[in-house]
């Protein structure tokens, strides 16, 4: 049985895992994705999901990645900046539909691999359905709005 | 020369819309792609926009089989992230009503898999005895499909004398054992369109990270009542039926099995259930600022849940739901690989897929 802290050592990770609300979280601090999924594929731990959330303005999504070890579920938090994040598809193949359901989500790009549409259907544009897109500024009305149709 | 057969997304062979494309050579298949998303409703975004009333009525709207599951692991995320421990009288209710869905489930399931071997008669008797677990639900919750059983801090209806339902449970369990479960294990029928049919290595099952009956018939033996125990599982004594073979007579052992032990979950749940409260919180509700998450073991597998709050919100600011057959669906390529197409039907079925579910 791997305890969590063996696998937090093995890591190479200080801090300590964080029981919170059902999951066991670890800041993966500066343990690249990749370098992440192959320690779990090591330990045998079964990927979950992603679940991507959105940061207000500029800041880029939170991915939290989850494995289930044992029947103790890990949360691992990473900051996507840019719309950017390395795949882990071709060291999981389990990550493959999720992967491309955040990529139709939230327009994050999964460097290193190939999409093929999931829950898109032809026209659909990704980051229609959960990414926050700023409201299109509001087009002048009135006789300025006119006038500027004009020029 | 090898040539694609599309099949889907509406065909008499699937229950469901979604497509596999299938390269074959003669009768051979050599790969599959599979294409969801032809009942996407954009379920998630929709919580955003739903109170916390609201949003336990549209998840339970998830999915028409395991409605009661999908509202059970929404409400214990939204309760870690209330603070409140249901009653043990709920906790026990919620057994009951997960178990009942989970025979409902596995029977309807029979069912299916029954009409497409090309054995009607087992079909209707499996229909038959899917209405008896739904009259007990019935009973229970005054509803058929959709139970609005679940809230946030316990259940909404009280089941006033469980052990007036322990006489259905029996005769739904003689009948299993008399009829269906026979039938499937041991009739040349089943044993012929299942046996050495869509095998799925435990190599495989691990790799694609599958769950539930699809996983345990690989040889995974995973469950999270077992594992990760919640409501009142920890209390209760079942086995965790496995089976090593990862074909669809595999897939079909186990959940045969899972049919006797949640009759045992059942006779336990509601002859031990306390006197008492069966729901804590009132009608008003704060949450904290944060995330909480939940599994739950669902008739095809792990149900996964994230939501997230803003304090003094009345709307969740997320919910990310990870359900069974989105799991477990990618592994039908790997299982219908080699198989004769003929045989492909049968295979896809063998997960109990639900694209209610994985189209969300």
């Amino acid at each position: 049985m791997t305890t969590l802290d063996s696998l937090r050592e093995k890591l190479g990770i200080a801090e300590p895992w964080v029981e919170s609300r059902g999951t066991h979280w670890l800041n993966p601090g500066s343990i690249g994705l990749r370098e992440l999924a192959k320690v779990m594929n090591q330990v045998q731990a079964r990927f979950v999901t992603i679940t991507a959330y959105q940061l207000p303005g500029d800041e880029g999504f939170r991915l939290e990645y989850h494995w289930d070890l044992e029947g103790r579920l890990l949360g691992f938090p990473f900051l996507a900046k840019g719309s950017s994040m390395a795949s882990i598809f071709d060291l999981c193949e389990a990550a493959d539909w999720i992967e491309r359901e955040v990529h139709e989500g939230f327009a994050i790009d999964f460097t290193g691999r190939d999409y093929e549409p999931l829950l898109l259907r032809p026209g659909d544009a990704p980051g229609v359905n959960l990414r926050e897109i700023p409201a299109p500024v509001k087009p002048p009305t009135g006789l300025q709005g006119q006038e500027e149709v004009a020029r | 020369m090898s040539y694609k057969i599309p099949m889907g997304p509406y065909h008499p062979g699937l229950e469901e819309p979604y497509k596999l494309d299938m390269i074959c050579e003669g009768e051979t298949v050599r790969d599959a792609e599979l294409h969801i998303g032809f009942n996407f409703r954009g379920i998630e975004h929709l919580a955003e926009t739903r109170n916390y009333f609201q949003v336990i009525a549209l998840m339970e709207r998830v999915c028409g089989i395991c409605s009661f599951i999908h509202t059970l692991t929404l409400c214990q995320s939204m309760e870690q992230l209330a603070a409140l421990e249901p009653p043990p009288r709920a906790k026990y209710i919620r057994v009951v009503m997960a178990e009942l869905e989970r025979l409902h489930s596995h029977v309807l399931w029979a069912g299916i898999a029954a009409k497409l071997m090309g054995f009607k008669t087992m079909f209707m008797t499996c229909f038959a005895l899917r209405e008896k677990v739904m009259d007990i639900l019935q009973a229970i919750s005054g509803n058929r499909v959709n139970y609005s059983m679940n809230r946030v801090g316990g259940v909404n209806r009280d089941i006033e004398d469980p052990l007036a339902l322990l006489p259905a449970v029996d005769e739904l369990e003689r009948e299993m054992m008399r009829t269906v479960i026979p039938i499937f294990t041991t009739s040349s029928t089943a044993r012929s369109r299942c046996a050495g049919i869509g095998v799925l290595t435990h190599e495989k099952a691990i790799s694609c990270a599958v769950v539930g009956p699809t996983a345990r018939a690989s040889g995974v033996a995973q469950d999270l009542r077992r594992a990760a125990p919640y409501a009142v599982y920890a209390e209760l004594d079942f086995e965790v039926p496995v089976e090593q073979a990862g074909d669809v007579r595999a897939r079909l052992f186990v959940r045969a099995l899972e049919i006797i032990e949640s009759c045992r979950i059942l006779r336990q749940a509601l002859s031990k259930m306390p006197p008492g409260e069966i729901a804590v919180g009132g009608d008003k509700f704060s949450f904290a600022t944060g995330t909480a998450t939940s599994r739950v073991e669902a008739p095809r597998g792990e149900v996964m849940y994230s939501v997230t709050w803003k304090e003094n919100s009345r709307n969740p600011a997320r919910v990310h739901v990870r359900t069974p057959t989105y799991a477990n669906m990618p592994a039908v390529r790997w299982m219908v690989r080699g198989a004769r197409l003929a045989d492909t039907p049968l295979i896809q079925a063998s997960i109990d897929p639900c694209y209610s579910c994985t189209d969300r």
